[in-house]
């Protein structure tokens, strides 16, 4: 414990919720703050700024779709990868798995003999293996020989960038196209409804909070969920425990995969209606979905609104190109800051600080003389 | 001590959330959405220059937006269409659907879609095409290669490309019969480690001129360094090779803005007669130039050697290269047009007629063709 | 023959020479025990600062040192959110390589379509001094007292607390060497292998440079291999397009990469594995 003047200081293991949200909101201030600079040499003033994108955000009824829209994907593999890391699993390969799913969702959309009522579940289910294929490999290489899991998933992805690009230029190019990369546009009967007037495709929206809700409890209530988080917390204390690590991880992987196959779905499925260039599909979703696991610290149920914070953070980016003109890149270092701000706050996260004024110590209270010693507060029992 | 803080906090959200003043509008607001960045030195770069010609010479008020991946495009036109644009221009073939569906949604908004082909009452396609430059940069390729391999680094393998590759190639093989072209693929429009490598591959290969479809300078560097010349693409080039390169290919996209804004400015194009305005502009209307540099539409350096090489044609008789492309250039560049490079009859390299005599292309057949014109060599993806 | 192997080192050479660089800064760094996903970040902002300053003063050696200083600046950042902060060091080095990215494109905009007047030849006597490099830290790593520390600090850094090693300091050295490095191997990029800068010119190389750390199993030499041969498979996959269609081409030298990974994985050997602590945030008393 430490004393700063008035202030005690000390650890919490356990920081209540409203902590959390506390320190967290002051870092995006910060953070703010710090960008303040970035506006000001492009000559905006910054506090109009602000309120450019707070008013274009946060107070925007219009707004809330598109934030809503990004949340989606970032939602399912977000959870995915609360899962991973938890295991200790550290999975860049997001990227990849949504475009497995992509892929594998568009040969059942376009090219399968599956019937139309059921292609939506076809869909979404060829996706998820697809997925957890893409996800299945970097596991199975470490478990097996080692392969650090870094390196593997992050070649998963250019495998898969250069596997779609090779079937939107090739055999799946859409004769409608006009030679340009892109398959045909999705039947209706394969593409994911909407919510009116937005581009919220809701199945895939209630597959994603469901499944962090099923994530949730099986990390809380089943024996598999109990085996992951003790493996997250020691190998060692994993291995006493009788606990296999093969057998977690890889099931972690095969549903980190296919959770982040479903995002890819719900792309092409929803938004798209088609596959085509990978980088438009994927859109570094992969990547922000790492932000979105981690801001979750771990509870699957979180990442719904950890998704939904990103949804805004890149709606702000949005804001700030169109309203005030600014470079495209200046969203990089909007986003960097934040994180920056929101990484480092995070030590504060576990002190506690409180206030208390230092009481003058009372004057000794006058005692007779009874025996030896000087008697007086705090001397003795 | 905890809810002071949260006075402070939801008193400042207020603060900043009605600061912040509205702008009265005057002018026209027009709108534009890139596909990449604006210092790309290719497409976008080009794109924007335009804008900036445009909003100097009308009375015109833009804004833009720069990067919007594909799927974005439709929140991004809400957006500009809420700070007050009136008119939108979409510079990319992905926006297509997301224009066309918010043409739909607000049909008092003006759209135009750049290299597309879906329009609506108050949606146009525009478009300014290299094809007739590219033939040019042919004849010169053909003469002044000395290994009879020209090399040329391409981005996708869509018709865009390829129409640009085949009029290259027709141009090489009009004065050189037996001189291939020689493709390597990139797939990325900007990629310099790829653009590089390809380069020193066909280099490697014995390619001693090139051109190339990729938003950077690399490919002329590379060639240069070797001291091999090049061509231009998009943007004036020139500069980083002064000595090596021939030619190239720019663009003018502000013929196109400035002749639609001005017409939409007299009222002549509304929100209702778009249906079947289609630009498709080349060297007559001025929207493309032949050139590596602004005005300057073969390098000095090179015209000696191109006045060396003589060729026997049907239309002139025998002359120099130099003189075939100034001749070529003058008639493409007036209306109407009496020369097109891709007039029949045209096999491609497998032998299959695809223009028959005395026919040339249209543009629906220039805008979809995927076959590969006689003297191209490399892997062709979706080869007929 | 002969021609086709000369040129595939050449090429191999000259893009090595940059991912070797950043590799080897980046070895050094998890070998400390920090994992730095910020490479990206740090080659672009030295690409960026190489660039800006060898068309400034026409000196590109003197670009190379800014770009130097440039990297070692974001590593630094990192280095604190990380070993002082005790962040999660994955994230922290994405926010990295998105600060780098987004810093270098909005400072670079006006030396975009820019030709570099005096450049750097891109196989030279630079590259041979990054083998030498190479080498030296190879020497350094295990056969120095320096080495062992680094190591230690990474393998065990509880145990090497005990023997009065600064654990933190020697890990802020390590990673802001290492982005020091990167920063040079983007700057080569800018000055050398293609003179002029436009705004993420490195499109993935700093990620690259982390699979080949990892490849060369955090050993200098092996980096060395591992970035020759990825650049020599990168120029391969243009070189072929003449009998291989080229999207299996593109795709080529990162199946490569883990089918080799796969197959030398299970041979003796140097230690394979990575060093114990990397991604654990050193705290003193802890475990």
């Amino acid at each position: 414990m430490m004393r700063i003047g008035p202030l005690e200081v000390e650890r919490r293991p356990d920081p209540p919720v409203t902590w959390v949200l506390g320190v967290s909101l002051l870092a995006i201030l910060a953070a703010m703050a710090a960008s303040g600079v970035i506006f000001w040499s492009h000559g905006v003033a910054p506090l109009r700024a602000y309120g450019v994108i707070i008013r274009g955000t946060l107070f925007n009824v219009r707004a809330l779709p598109e934030v809503v829209r990004f949340a989606i994907p970032l939602l399912l593999a977000g959870v995915g990868l609360v899962l991973a890391f938890r295991a200790l699993f550290w999975n860049i390969g997001a990227e990849g798995q949504i475009l497995a799913g992509a892929t594998a969702a568009t040969w059942v959309a376009l090219f399968s003999p599956v019937p139309d009522p059921l292609k939506l579940p076809a869909m979404f289910l060829a996706g998820f293996l697809g997925g957890a294929a893409w996800g299945f490999l970097p596991a199975l290489l470490k478990l097996r020989l080692a392969v650090n899991e870094v390196i593997s998933t992050l070649m998963m992805n250019y495998i898969a960038l250069y596997l779609v690009s090779w079937l939107v230029h090739g055999p799946w190019k859409g004769p409608q196209m006009r030679g340009f990369a892109f398959t045909d546009e999705f039947p209706p009967a394969a593409q994911i409804p909407l919510l009116a007037g937005t581009r919220i495709h809701w199945v895939t929206l209630l597959l994603g909070i469901l499944l962090a809700g099923a994530v949730a409890f099986m990390l809380a209530r089943t024996r598999l969920g109990f085996e992951i988080r003790v493996q997250g917390e020691s190998l060692d204390a994993a291995r006493y425990a009788g606990i296999d690590p093969t057998r977690t991880t890889l099931l972690v992987m095969l549903f980190g995969g296919g959770a982040a196959g479903l995002a890819g779905v719900g792309e092409v499925g929803g938004i798209h209606h088609r596959l085509l260039d990978p980088n438009q599909i994927s859109l570094g979703l992969g990547y922000a979905a790492i932000i979105v696991a981690w801001l979750a610290r771990g509870s699957p149920l979180a990442a719904v609104l950890t998704a939904l914070f990103l949804g805004v953070v890149f709606t702000s980016g949005d804001v700030m190109k169109v309203a005030l003109q600014m470079p495209a890149r200046v969203t990089d270092v909007f986003n960097g800051l934040i994180l920056f701000w929101l990484i480092g706050s995070e030590r504060a996260l576990y002190y506690r600080v409180r206030w208390v004024p230092r009481r003058e110590a009372p004057a000794p209270l006058p005692v007779p003389d009874a025996g030896a010693g000087s008697g007086g507060p705090g001397d003795g029992e | 001590m905890r809810w002071m803080r949260t006075v402070a906090l939801v008193a400042l959200i207020l603060l900043f959330a009605v600061a912040g003043p509205g702008l009265a509008q005057a002018k026209l607001k027009v709108g534009f959405i890139y596909v990449g960045p604006i210092g790309d030195y290719g497409w976008t770069h080009a794109h924007d220059q335009a804008r900036r010609i445009a909003e100097r010479t009308l009375p015109i008020e833009t804004l833009y937006v720069e990067s919007v991946p594909e799927a974005q495009v439709e929140p991004f036109i809400e957006k500009l269409i809420q700070q007050g644009a009136r008119v939108v221009f979409t510079t990319s073939f992905g926006f297509m659907d997301g224009t066309l569906a918010m043409a739909k949604r607000y049909p008092n908004i003006i759209f135009g879609h750049a290299s597309g082909f879906k329009r609506n009452r108050n949606m146009f396609t525009y478009m300014a095409d290299f094809y007739q430059i590219y033939y040019l940069n042919g004849l010169m390729a053909g003469a002044l290669t000395k290994s009879g391999k020209v090399g040329y680094v391409a981005a996708f393998p869509i018709p865009e490309v390829k129409r640009h590759l085949g009029a290259f190639a027709l141009g090489i093989r009009a004065v050189n019969p037996g001189a291939t072209v020689h493709v390597r693929w990139l797939f990325s429009w900007f990629d310099p480690a790829k653009a590089k490598e390809a380069t020193e591959a066909l280099i490697a290969e014995g390619a001693d001129v090139f051109a190339f479809t990729e938003d950077s300078p690399t490919v002329i560097q590379v060639a240069a360094k070797k001291g091999l010349p090049s061509f231009s693409h998009y943007s004036p080039m020139q500069r980083f090779a002064p000595q090596h390169v021939i030619s190239g290919q720019l663009v003018h996209w502000e013929a196109i803005y400035i002749d639609f804004l001005r017409k939409v400015l007299a009222g002549k194009y509304t929100a209702d007669n778009l249906q079947n305005v289609d630009y498709w502009w080349l060297l007559a209307e001025k929207a493309v130039e032949l050139g590596g540099e602004f005005g300057v539409p073969i390098n000095p350096v090179w015209a000696p050697k191109l006045q060396a090489v003589k060729v026997s044609t049907q239309e002139f008789g025998t002359v120099s290269v130099h003189d075939l492309v100034m001749r070529r250039l003058a008639q493409m560049s007036k209306k109407p047009v009496a020369f097109d490079p891709f007039t029949g009859p045209i096999r491609d390299r497998k032998g299959v007629l695809r223009v028959p005599a005395g026919k040339t292309m249209t543009v629906l057949e220039l805008t979809t063709m995927e076959w590969a014109a006689p003297g191209i060599v490399g892997p062709w993806p979706k080869e007929p | 023959m002969e021609e086709w192997v000369l040129n595939t080192i050449i090429r191999g050479l000259a893009l090595g020479t940059p991912l070797l660089w950043a590799a080897l800064g980046e070895v050094y760094a998890e070998r400390s025990g920090v994992v730095n996903l910020g490479v990206e970040g740090m080659m672009i902002l030295g690409a960026f600062s190489a660039f800006a300053l060898a068309q400034t003063t026409g000196n590109p050696l003197l670009g190379l040192l800014l770009a130097a200083g440039a990297g070692a600046a974001g590593a630094l950042l990192h280095a604190f959110v990380t070993i002082t902060l005790r962040a999660n060091q994955y994230v922290s080095g994405l926010a990295l390589t998105m600060l780098g990215l987004g810093l270098s494109a909005l400072l670079g905009r006006r030396w975009e379509g820019l030709p570099l007047l005096e450049t750097l030849p891109e196989v030279s006597a630079f590259t041979y001094l990054s083998l030498l490099l190479a080498v030296a830290l190879w020497f350094v790593l295990y056969h120095t007292r320096w080495g062992m520390v680094v190591r230690s600090a990474g393998e065990a850094p509880a145990a090497v607390d005990t023997l009065g090693v600064n654990v933190a300091l020697v890990r802020y050295l390590a990673v802001v060497f290492g982005g020091a490095m990167a920063g040079v191997g983007g700057g080569f990029l800018s000055v050398a292998y293609r003179p002029s800068w436009t705004e993420g010119m490195t499109n993935g190389l700093g990620w690259i440079a982390i699979a080949i750390a990892i490849f060369a199993s955090w050993d200098p030499l092996r980096a060395v291999a591992g970035a020759f041969l990825f650049g020599a498979l990168f120029h391969l996959s243009f070189r072929l397009q003449t009998w291989v269609a080229p999207e299996p081409l593109q795709m080529m030298p990162f199946a490569f990469t883990i089918l080799v990974l796969a197959a030398t994985a299970r041979r003796g050997g140097r230690a394979r594995g990575a060093p114990e602590a990397l991604g654990v945030p050193y705290v003193r008393g802890e475990r």
